[in-house]
């Protein structure tokens, strides 16, 4: 995860979720990569994508957000929607069809996120291949994808000063715990022996961790943790 | 075998859920005393509202015989809220690589009757199987589940216990319940397959559940030519989400 910008580092930097989506096309070999989402704290909409601008300014005057059946479908599921499973509605095949014309691929899959206040994101990738080599690639990167949809999820919604607040997440003493272990300098396999608990447990924990303080490395999560006087400073 | 139900395919397969709801019903307010809603004999809560994943074991004769049910950590879920003495006051994990999965059950009173095509343990089994592969498969690395010391017990016996706990074990009703961790590695899928002998595929496609449940087919087929998905010809896109938005906390 070290290639990708880790957003909770680059606070206000502008163009920063584009970069972001772009360096998570270029790792997995994407053709595309888009993000939107939905704030209703701040009652607000925000939409990150890698696509030409042509098609951008196509897709927002027809309006296709409206009727684009991948959304709709991802807004209400928990697991990740492959393109191949959304029925061939007629929707589907305006939005479609047309995205054809600008060399968009109808391979693609889109990764829905819920957050704690009703906030939604969907994050979708695409890629213009054969069925074999798409199955390959996504089953090799779909873990990753996960957790790059929450960490852009939560970086889009906390740009939003009250969201950020309201937002934050408590963490628990044995996630506190494991990350004061980890700032001293011990490894999982350690702190599992340490605690007389599974190393899978540890992991687990430091993962619950990084993402509760919205980070992707656990050196930043560390960092944070020490300014938000969660652990100690060693 | 298993059928795998969420918002996309849920309009094919109301019926089938609406036996889940009356099987829920009958295991946890019926037989373990929890303190769960019913309403017209069916067991309902605000989470079923939020478009979770159901997978749901059918007999052969189209009975649903299991189910569980599976939500993010990221958002609303149970123990964030209604489990969460559970956790004795700590905060809940939160991660996109782990779901939460809650009301697992099986008919074991269907099972265990005469002429049963199955027995409790590989019904068990099964959904296991397809509850492991399904999250596998969505880059899910980990289950955390609220189970009760029985469900515990058949999970250890089939080769598939828990790799550890959180929180402690608190008393729900007759019985009492703990949250377990289960990891969705193919090893551990492997452990669980050799354990029932289960060596093909677990899941129904949406069509051949369809054909083993001859009812949900019709209702399925006077469905798809009515059934408009909510918010799907709203004009008002990603008005906050579907089910989401009336949920405090």
């Amino acid at each position: 995860m070290t290639e990708l910008i880790d957003l909770s580092e680059v606070a206000g930097q502008a163009g920063k979720f584009d970069c972001f989506l772009e360096q998570v096309r270029d790792r997995f070999g994407f053709d595309h990569v888009a993000y939107l989402g939905s704030n209703p704290v701040a009652g607000t909409m925000h939409g990150y994508v890698t696509y030409p601008e042509e098609w951008k300014r196509h897709y927002t005057h027809q309006a296709y957000h409206l009727i684009d059946p991948t959304l709709r479908i991802a807004q209400r599921s928990i697991a990740p929607i492959d393109w191949s499973r959304i029925e061939q509605s007629d929707n589907f095949r305006l939005v479609f069809c047309a995205a054809r014309e600008f060399g968009i691929s109808d391979r693609g899959v889109t990764i829905p996120v819920r957050g704690p206040f009703g906030d939604t994101g969907m994050l979708s990738v695409t890629r213009d291949t054969d069925e074999h080599e798409w199955r390959a690639m996504i089953a090799h990167s779909i873990g990753d994808l996960q957790s790059i949809a929450v960490h852009m999820h939560d970086a889009v919604m906390n740009s939003d000063a009250f969201s950020n607040v309201l937002r934050r997440t408590p963490l628990s003493s044995r996630e506190i715990e494991i990350l004061q272990w980890t700032a001293a300098g011990k490894t999982q396999q350690d702190i599992a022996d340490i605690l007389n608990i599974s190393h899978r447990t540890v992991e687990v924990h430091l993962r619950s961790a990084r993402e509760k303080l919205f980070s992707l490395t656990t050196a930043q999560a560390i960092a944070r943790a020490i300014a938000q006087h969660l652990i100690y400073p060693i | 075998m298993i059928i795998v139900i969420d918002a996309a395919n849920r309009h094919l397969f109301e019926d089938i859920l609406d036996d889940m709801y009356r099987l829920r019903a009958r295991v946890f307010s019926d037989r373990l005393g929890w303190e769960v809603t019913i309403e017209n004999g069916r067991e309902i809560d605000r989470f079923d509202h939020l478009d979770p994943l159901y997978i749901v074991g059918l007999d052969v004769e189209g009975e649903v015989i299991s189910c569980v049910r599976l939500l993010q950590t990221t958002g609303p879920h149970m123990l964030s809220d209604v489990f969460s003495a559970i956790l004795d006051g700590e905060a809940p994990l939160r991660s996109s690589r782990i779901w939460e999965s809650t009301r697992f059950c099986v008919d074991t009173a269907r099972l265990s009757r005469e002429g049963a095509d199955t027995t409790v343990s590989r019904a068990t089994c099964e959904l296991m199987v397809a509850t492991l592969e399904t999250c596998r498969d969505a880059g899910i690395s980990d289950i955390i589940t609220v189970i009760d010391p029985v469900m515990n017990r058949v999970l250890k016996r089939s080769d598939n216990a828990p790799y550890d706990y959180v929180g402690t074990v608190k008393p729900m009703g007759k019985v009492s319940a703990l949250a377990a961790l289960l990891d969705c590695t193919d090893e551990r899928i492997g452990r669980v397959r050799n354990f029932a002998a289960l060596h093909d595929n677990v899941v129904l496609t949406d069509a051949a559940a369809l054909e083993l449940r001859p009812v949900t087919a019709q209702n399925g087929l006077k469905n798809r030519e009515v059934t408009v998905l909510p918010g799907q010809t709203s004009s008002v896109a990603l008005s906050p989400v579907i089910g989401l938005g009336h949920v405090p906390g």
